[in-house]
């Protein structure tokens, strides 16, 4: 099981506020958390989901819901779970993962629901202004008890 | 409405089931429970404490609640999509049951009725027959006039709803504290908000 990076983008679409990459596969605290040098990578993406994502629905038909789950490509696979609250959560994999879905889910429920938004001194909304959204914001999510529980969560798929 | 009973697949395995019945299971497995007269004497604290801070503006204290419920309004979506895993709702029929069945019932424990559906389906009421936050309460008769004691529902419901793309009003328009038949609250859409888009593709 190896699992590559994990990112969070919010409701103002394009936004990443959070990303976590790990870049040695013997080392769980390898690579970069919030890492600016990472701002090009989650723009292309968030633009790779949201573009696979329109077309999913509009193949769909009316009336009927269809998310993303997952993008495979030669190396990787992405892992996507959506919420209706407009956030998403994506984690890239190598091929062997089939559905990571159960994962994204306690990320989201356990961790993300837990720390950031039951937490009332961290914002939910990143984008404070609105020349701040439309993938112009820079705020992340910086709260420790996250950052460590995603640490202590995802640390031991790395390898 | 036959349309009601429309099941939505709850989870992405799980099968399809009646709103009602997965609210009643979320509550029933899914939940924590506590003390509800704790619950209720600390909403009257709250109350009592902003009449006394406001000087008994009941209009004042009302939208005070108001906005602390859009406050918890916009954390709590993120709790109770997280519980049950819905997806958007594709019309405001199936919003309302997804208010009154899933999350009166996971927060409250109480299943408002709905009614009341305007002509052209853009606002519809929720009988609260039962109320958690009023239990105990009496208005005095200055207060029975203005305030609006469970404001604080309507902010939340806004809140919540704000979070997934629909722009509503809410308000109550009876309550049986003060004298009215039945405590009824009123939504009403004015839009669906679009979904932002990133920059440069408009």
């Amino acid at each position: 099981m190896a699992i590559y990076s994990f990112w969070i983008f919010d409701r103002h679409l394009g936004n990443c506020i959070f990303d976590r990459e790990w870049t040695l596969k013997s080392n769980q605290s390898s690579g970069t958390t919030n890492s600016k040098l990472n701002e090009d990578t989650a723009k292309l993406l968030y633009g790779m989901v949201f573009s696979l994502r329109s077309i999913s629905q509009k193949l769909s038909g009316e009336g009927s819901h269809n998310e993303i789950r997952t993008i495979s490509t030669g190396k990787y696979r992405a892992h996507i779970l959506c919420t209706a609250s407009g956030l998403w959560f994506v984690l890239l994999s190598d091929l062997k993962q089939e559905d990571l879905s159960h994962v994204l889910r306690y990320l989201y429920s356990e961790i993300y629901v837990k720390t950031v938004v039951h937490n009332w001194f961290s914002p939910v909304d990143f984008a404070e202004s609105d020349s701040e959204k439309r993938g112009q914001g820079f705020r992340k999510i910086r709260n420790r008890n996250f950052l460590a529980s995603v640490e202590r969560f995802l640390g031991p798929m790395v390898n | 409405m036959s349309a009601n009973s429309a099941s939505i697949s709850a989870s992405s395995a799980g099968p399809k089931k009646s709103l009602k019945t997965f609210g009643d299971d979320i509550w029933k497995n899914k939940t924590a429970k506590i003390n509800a007269e704790l619950f209720t004497l600390t909403y009257g604290s709250i109350v009592s404490q902003l009449c006394t801070d406001f000087e008994r503006d009941f209009k004042k204290v009302n939208s005070q609640l108001y906005a602390m419920g859009y406050n918890i309004g916009v954390r709590l979506i993120e709790d109770f999509l997280a519980r049950t895993a819905l997806p958007r709702c594709d019309s405001l029929a199936q919003t309302s049951e997804v208010i009154s069945k899933c999350a009166f019932k996971i927060f409250l424990n109480v299943t408002p009725q709905v009614g009341n559906w305007s002509n052209n389906k853009d606002a519809f009421s929720l009988f609260l027959d039962e109320n958690p936050l009023s239990d105990f309460v009496e208005l005095p008769m200055d207060a029975a006039k203005e305030l609006w004691y469970s404001n604080i529902l309507c902010g939340v419901l806004r809140g919540a709803l704000e979070m997934v793309q629909m722009d509503c009003d809410v308000w109550f328009v009876n309550d049986v504290l003060r004298g009215g038949q039945s405590t009824e609250m009123r939504v009403k859409l004015n839009r669906i908000m679009k979904d932002e888009i990133p920059a440069g593709e408009d």
